[in-house]
C-alpha cells in the first residue's frame, strides 16, 4: 500500500536524503511562499469575512497549504540515496547454532523455525539481487553450505568476534549487509562498543531476526551473583543474588551457597513479581585458605523446565596470608584487653600492640622479636609499612613527632592500609586531634573543644547503611541483626566525635539521654586505603555484661579488624576483569606494581605464573602501561576449561618486589543455559545501532527490499524524483476538496 | 553450781577466749585505731573512672566456731577501706591508669560485678560461696573478668579457699604461676619475690601466719592460658598497702606489694 501511493519503500524515504532538482534558488522558493500566502491571506478576508466570519482562516490556511505544495511540486523535490549494486555485493546471513536455538516454544524448536524463515524461496530472492554467503555462529563464525546443516548444538554464542570478523572481510570484499538470525542469547551479555565502532565505521548494516518466545513460561534463573573474589581465611562473606522468575510469583524456594557438597550458607525466599529482576543478599563464611568455587542455587521447583540455569558457579580465593595490624593505646582501659582478646579468637588477624602504661613506659604485646617496636612508635617507613591495619585509641596527638604524622598518613594513602582511631579521654579532641594533621585522616570533621569524651552510658542504633554493612553484621538476617544491635548493653562511654564529612559513612550512632544521636561507626576512603573513627572505648561492657555464649562482641570487632586490613596488599596488586570466562579462554591480566617505598615502580620485570588444568603451566610476561604508572598488563589465553592458579611476581634486579595471586576458572558451555529467552531488546540494539532493523519471521520478505538501500559494499547513488507519486495528487485533491465541503457546510457554496 | 562459782567460771572462760582471739591475730587490737576506720571521703571520690578498686563482699565461712566472731563486719572487710585508698593512690602516681580515688564493692549477687572487671578479694580462707554465687564467679572469670586473692595463710584457710573455688571452677587445677609469666612483667620485672608479711606478725618478728611459712602465688588459668583468678597465699599485701605510710612497716615490702598488685591489674587490663 505505501509503495503505492509513494512509489518507494518507507526505507528510501528514512535513508534517503530530500533534495531539489530545479536550479531556482532556496530563497525564491521561500519568498513566493510568504507572498502567496499573504495575497491568500488576503483575498480570503476580503471575500470571506463578512459572510463567514472567523471562518475564513481556514479556507486560507488549506489555500496556503495547497499554494506551498504546487510551488514545492515546482522545484521538483526528490530523494537521494544508495542503492546497492546488483548482483556486486554479499549479503552474509549468520544463524546462530548454539544450543539455546534447540529450546522448544511456540510448538517447535528455534532451529526449526530458522529453517522455516530463511528458507530456499527466501535465499533465492536474495541471491536473485545479492551473493549470498552462510554463516554458522556458535563458538566461533565458520562457513556453512546450508540452513540443512544447522544442528543447534554449539556450545557458545558470541556475536561480538563474528562482527568483528565480518566487519573485518567488509575491507576486501562488498559485503552489503549483514542478517543475524538468532535469539539474542550472546554469552558475553553484549556487543561491546569496540565491535560497534568497527562495524558502524564500516556503514555496514546488521539486520537482526529474532527467534525464540520474549517470555519463558515458567522458570527461574540466577542471572548474576556479586561476591568478592578473595577473602581472608574465616570471613563472613555476602553473595549479592541477581534472580527473575516466572510463573511462581510468591512462592517460596530455597537459596543455597557450597563449596563442592559443602552446604555453606542456605536460607528461604519468596519469589517476586514475574519477569521482574530482583536482588537477594545471602551471607556465609569463607572457610579455609584456598580457591573455593562458589556454586550459588535457587533449589529448583516442581515443573521447571530448564534447571540448569537455577547455579551460577563464582571463584573464590581465600587468601592464606595474616594481615598485621597495630595497636597504639595511650593508657590502660578495659577495652584494650578486650579488642585483644577479640583478636586473638581469630587466628587471621595478628595483633601487635603497644600500651603506654606509665608515664615512660610502653609495654608491647604480639611482637615478632624483642627488637620491634623498641623505639616506640615507628618512625620509619619500613616498619610502619610492615603492618596492614593501624589502630590508634586514646594517644593525644601530640604524642606523634611530625615524621610519624606524615608516615600515619601515608600509610592510608600510599600504603593502602586502614586507619582506626578510638575514643579516649587522651584521643581525638579531647587529645588535640581537631588541630593536627591527623584530623585530615578522619572521617568526620571533629569538634575543637575539650571533654568530648563521657564517661557516662550510651544505646547503640544501626543506620540504614550499617544494615546492610558486614562490619556490623551480628545476625545474618538484616532485620533481626538491627533488632539485635538495639539491644546490646550500653556502652560504657561515648565521644562526640562531630559531623562526618563528605563521602564518609556512618554506620552506628550512638543514641544518648539528652543529646540525640552523635555518629559512632563512621568509615571512609582516603588514598587507597581507608579510615574509620569509633567513637567509644566502651563497647567491653557487650562482653562482660552478655552471657559467655554471645559473640557479639567478638564477632564486631573481629569483622571491624578484618575490614581494615582485608584489602590492604602488597608492592604487587593483580586483578582480571573476569574471574569466570565463559566459553572463551581470553584473559586480561593486570598488575599494579609498587617499589619498597610503595611508589608507582615502572622499571620491573613482572611475571605471571599460570597453572592450570591437565597439568597445564605458563608464563607470561607483563608489560607496562603507558597510561599508568606502575600498570602492568598482559593477555592470554586459557585452552582449556577448568580452574587456573595465577601467581604474579614482582622484580627490580635481583630483588624481589612482591607477589600477588588469584584464580581464575573456564566454563565452556554452561552460559548457553541462561537467559533462553528471546533477548529482543540486544537484538534491536544491534540493528539499531549499526543501521539495521530488528525482524520478525513472518516479516522477512521485506527484508530483501530494505537491503537494497545500504551504504555498504559496492553502492550506486541514485534520484528518485517524487512529484509523480500518487500521494501528492491525492493529498492536492483532498486540499481542495477540504475547502469545498467546509464551504458548503458553511453555506457559502 | 553454786552462783559465784558460775560467775567466776563464766569470766575466767571470757577472758581465755578475749586472749586466744588477740593471739590467734598477733595483737591485732594493738592497731585498731586505725585499721578499719572510718576516713572522710576524697573530694574526687564521685569521679567516673576506667578502673576502681573493686573489692569483693563475700559470705562468711559457717564452721569457723569462735572465729568468725574475731571479724565482726565480715572477712571481706579487712583493711577496708584504708588499703584501698592508700593502694589507688600508687595506681594513680606510678601508672597511666584512669583510677577513681575510693574503692567500689561488689558481690555475686547482682549483676553490679560485671561492670568491674578486676576485683580483689581478702582473707578468702574465711569465705563460703554458695552455689549461685560461684556460678556467677565461674561466668565473670570466664567472660574475661579478673580476680585477686590475698591475705590468707596456712593449711586451713587455704582449704576453705579451695572448697568453695573447687566449685567455681571444678576442672581447672590451680598452678603455681611461673617466674616466666607475664603477670611478673607486665610492668615491673618481679623475678624476686619473697613474702610479704602482715604488720601484726611482723611486730612479731615473723613473716608469716599459722603454718603458711611458704609463699605461693599461684593462679587459675583460662583455656587460652590467661591467668583468670590469682592467687597471693601466705602473704598479706593489703596490710603492705594499708600500712605502706607507717613508719614501722618495711618499705621494701610495701614498694614489692604496690608492684605485684599493680602487676595484677595492669595484667587484668591488657590480657
Amino acid at each position: 500500500m505505501f509503495e503505492l501511493l509513494f512509489h518507494h519503500p518507507l526505507v528510501a524515504f528514512t535513508k534517503g536524503k530530500l533534495i531539489f532538482l530545479s536550479s531556482m534558488p532556496g530563497w525564491l522558493f521561500a519568498l513566493l511562499a510568504v507572498a502567496g500566502s499573504a495575497l491568500l491571506a488576503y483575498l480570503a478576508f476580503r471575500n470571506g469575512a463578512p459572510r463567514l466570519a472567523h471562518r475564513w482562516i481556514p479556507v486560507w490556511l488549506l489555500q496556503t497549504a495547497m499554494f506551498a505544495l504546487v510551488l514545492a511540486l515546482l522545484w521538483q523535490p526528490a530523494l537521494s540515496l544508495s542503492t546497492l549494486k546488483p548482483q556486486q555485493n554479499v549479503v552474509a546471513l549468520v544463524f546462530d547454532d548454539s544450543r539455546s536455538m534447540a529450546v522448544e516454544d511456540h510448538g517447535g524448536s528455534r532451529i526449526e523455525a530458522l529453517k522455516k524463515a530463511a528458507s530456499d524461496q527466501f535465499i533465492n530472492k536474495l541471491k536473485s539481487k545479492f551473493q549470498v554467503r552462510l554463516y554458522r555462529l556458535s563458538g566461533s563464525l565458520e562457513p556453512l553450505g546450508s540452513t540443512a546443516e544447522l544442528k543447534a548444538e554449539g556450545s557458545a554464542t558470541h556475536f561480538a568476534p563474528a562482527l568483528r570478523l565480518l566487519a573485518a572481510e567488509s575491507a576486501s570484499l562488498p559485503i552489503g549487509a549483514v542478517v543475524l538470525f538468532s535469539d539474542g542469547g550472546d554469552n558475553a551479555g553484549g556487543v561491546d562498543l569496540r565491535t560497534m565502532t568497527e562495524i558502524r565505521s564500516r556503514k555496514l548494516p546488521v539486520h537482526t531476526v529474532g527467534f525464540g518466545s520474549e517470555t519463558m513460561p515458567k522458570d527461574l534463573e540466577i542471572t548474576g551473583v556479586q561476591l568478592p573474589w578473595r577473602a581472608l581465611p574465616d570471613s563472613r562473606l555476602q553473595a549479592l543474588v541477581k534472580y527473575r522468575q516466572r510463573g511462581w510469583s510468591g512462592a517460596k524456594t530455597k537459596l543455597i551457597v557450597r563449596h563442592g557438597d559443602k552446604i555453606l550458607s542456605s536460607r528461604e525466599i519468596t519469589l517476586g513479581k514475574d519477569g521482574v529482576e530482583r536482588l537477594e543478599p545471602i551471607i556465609f563464611q569463607s572457610g579455609n585458605a584456598g580457591v573455593r568455587n562458589i556454586q550459588v542455587t535457587l533449589e529448583p521447583l516442581s515443573g521447571e523446565a530448564n534447571t540448569a540455569n537455577n547455579s551460577l558457579t563464582r571463584v573464590l580465593s581465600v587468601e592464606n596470608r595474616t594481615p598485621r595490624i597495630l595497636y597504639i593505646e595511650g593508657e590502660p582501659k578495659w577495652e584494650f584487653k578486650f579488642i585483644r582478646r577479640a583478636a586473638e579468637e581469630d587466628p587471621t588477624l595478628q595483633l601487635t600492640t603497644m600500651l603506654r602504661t606509665t608515664q615512660n613506659k610502653i609495654y608491647r604485646q604480639g611482637i615478632r622479636n624483642p627488637k620491634e617496636l623498641e623505639e616506640g612508635f615507628p618512625s620509619k617507613l619500613e616498619e610502619l609499612f610492615d603492618y596492614q591495619g593501624l589502630v590508634i585509641g586514646g594517644v593525644e596527638a601530640g604524642y606523634f613527632s611530625a615524621t610519624q604524622v606524615e608516615l600515619i598518613r601515608q600509610f592510608a594513602d600510599r600504603r593502602g592500609g586502614g586507619i582506626l582511631f578510638l575514643a579516649g579521654r587522651g584521643g581525638l579532641s579531647d587529645g588535640g586531634f581537631a588541630k593536627s594533621g591527623l584530623a585530615e585522616l578522619l572521617p568526620v570533621t571533629l569538634p575543637d573543644r575539650k571533654q568530648t569524651f563521657v564517661r557516662d552510658p550510651a544505646t547503640v542504633e544501626l543506620t540504614p547503611v550499617g544494615r546492610d554493612s558486614l562490619i556490623t553484621r551480628i545476625e545474618e538476617d538484616p532485620e533481626k541483626n538491627f533488632e539485635r544491635w538495639k539491644k546490646l548493653p550500653y556502652l560504657a562511654n561515648y565521644q562526640d566525635v562531630g559531623l562526618p564529612k563528605p563521602g564518609a559513612v556512618v554506620l552506628a550512632e550512638a543514641s544518648v539521654p539528652g543529646r540525640g544521636k552523635l555518629p559512632l561507626l563512621v568509615t571512609q576512603n582516603y588514598g587507597a586505603g581507608r579510615t574509620a573513627v569509633l567513637a567509644t572505648a566502651g563497647t567491653w561492657r557487650w562482653q562482660m555484661v552478655q552471657p559467655l555464649e554471645d559473640k557479639s562482641h567478638e564477632m564486631f570487632w573481629q569483622q571491624l579488624l578484618r575490614w581494615l586490613v582485608a584489602d590492604t596488599r602488597g608492592r604487587v596488586s593483580v586483578s582480571a576483569p573476569e574471574r569466570v570466562l565463559q566459553d572463551d579462554g581470553a584473559l586480561k591480566i593486570a598488575a599494579r606494581v609498587k617499589d619498597m617505598n610503595y611508589l608507582p615502580c615502572g622499571d620491573a620485570a613482572v611475571e605471571a605464573h599460570i597453572v592450570g588444568p591437565e597439568g597445564l603451566s605458563a608464563v607470561v610476561d607483563l608489560h607496562p602501561d603507558a597510561a599508568e604508572p606502575g600498570g602492568y598488563s598482559a593477555e592470554w589465553f586459557a585452552p582449556r576449561p577448568g580452574g587456573y592458579a595465577v601467581e604474579v611476581i614482582a622484580r627490580r634486579g635481583e630483588q624481589e618486589l612482591g607477589r600477588d595471586a588469584f584464580a581464575f576458572r573456564r566454563e565452556d558451555g554452561v552460559a548457553e543455559n541462561f537467559r533462553q529467552e528471546q533477548n529482543r531488546e540486544l537484538l534491536e540494539k544491534l540493528a539499531e545501532q549499526s543501521g539495521g532493523r530488528y525482524w520478525k519471521p513472518e516479516q522477512l520478505d521485506r527484508l530483501v527490499k530494505e537491503i537494497e538501500y545500504s551504504e555498504a559494499g559496492l553502492t550506486v547513488r541514485e534520484t528518485k524524483e517524487l512529484w509523480n507519486m500518487p500521494a501528492i495528487f491525492l493529498l492536492l485533491l483532498g486540499l481542495r476538496a477540504s475547502e469545498w465541503l467546509l464551504r458548503r457546510r458553511w453555506g457559502a457554496v | 553450781m553454786r552462783p559465784r562459782v558460775f560467775v567466776f567460771t563464766a569470766v575466767v572462760l571470757v577472758s581465755l577466749v578475749g586472749l586466744a582471739l588477740a593471739f590467734q591475730r598477733g595483737g591485732r587490737s594493738m592497731f585498731r585505731d586505725d585499721d578499719d576506720g572510718p576516713l572522710a571521703l576524697p573530694p574526687d571520690a564521685n569521679e567516673k573512672t576506667e578502673w576502681a578498686f573493686a573489692r569483693l563482699r563475700y559470705p562468711q565461712y559457717r564452721g569457723e566456731g569462735l572465729g568468725r566472731w574475731w571479724a565482726a563486719r565480715g572477712h571481706w572487710t579487712v583493711d577496708y577501706p584504708k588499703a584501698d585508698r592508700t593502694f589507688v593512690q600508687g595506681v594513680r602516681r606510678l601508672t597511666r591508669i584512669h583510677a577513681r580515688s575510693v574503692e567500689q564493692v561488689v558481690d555475686l549477687d547482682s549483676d553490679e560485678i560485671y561492670n568491674w572487671p578486676w576485683i580483689y578479694a581478702v582473707e578468702v580462707g574465711h569465705w563460703q560461696l554458695t552455689d549461685a554465687q560461684c556460678k556467677k564467679l565461674r561466668d565473670y572469670l570466664l567472660r574475661g573478668g579478673f580476680l585477686m586473692t590475698d591475705d590468707f595463710h596456712g593449711t586451713f584457710e587455704w582449704e576453705v579457699f579451695t572448697a568453695s573455688m573447687s566449685r567455681v571452677f571444678p576442672d581447672r587445677p590451680i598452678v603455681d604461676i611461673e617466674d616466666s609469666d607475664a603477670i611478673f612483667h607486665v610492668l615491673y620485672d618481679l623475678d624476686k619475690r619473697v613474702q610479704v608479711p602482715g604488720i601484726y606478725p611482723l611486730m612479731r618478728g615473723m613473716t608469716y601466719e599459722y603454718d603458711g611459712v611458704e609463699p605461693r602465688w599461684r593462679g587459675i588459668y583460662d583455656d587460652k592460658g590467661r591467668i583468670m583468678v590469682a592467687i597471693c597465699h601466705n602473704m598479706d599485701l593489703g596490710d603492705a598497702w594499708e600500712w605502706a605510710d607507717h613508719p614501722e612497716y618495711p618499705e621494701h615490702y610495701a614498694s614489692l606489694a604496690y608492684r605485684i598488685g599493680i602487676n595484677y591489674i595492669i595484667y587484668a587490663m591488657t590480657h
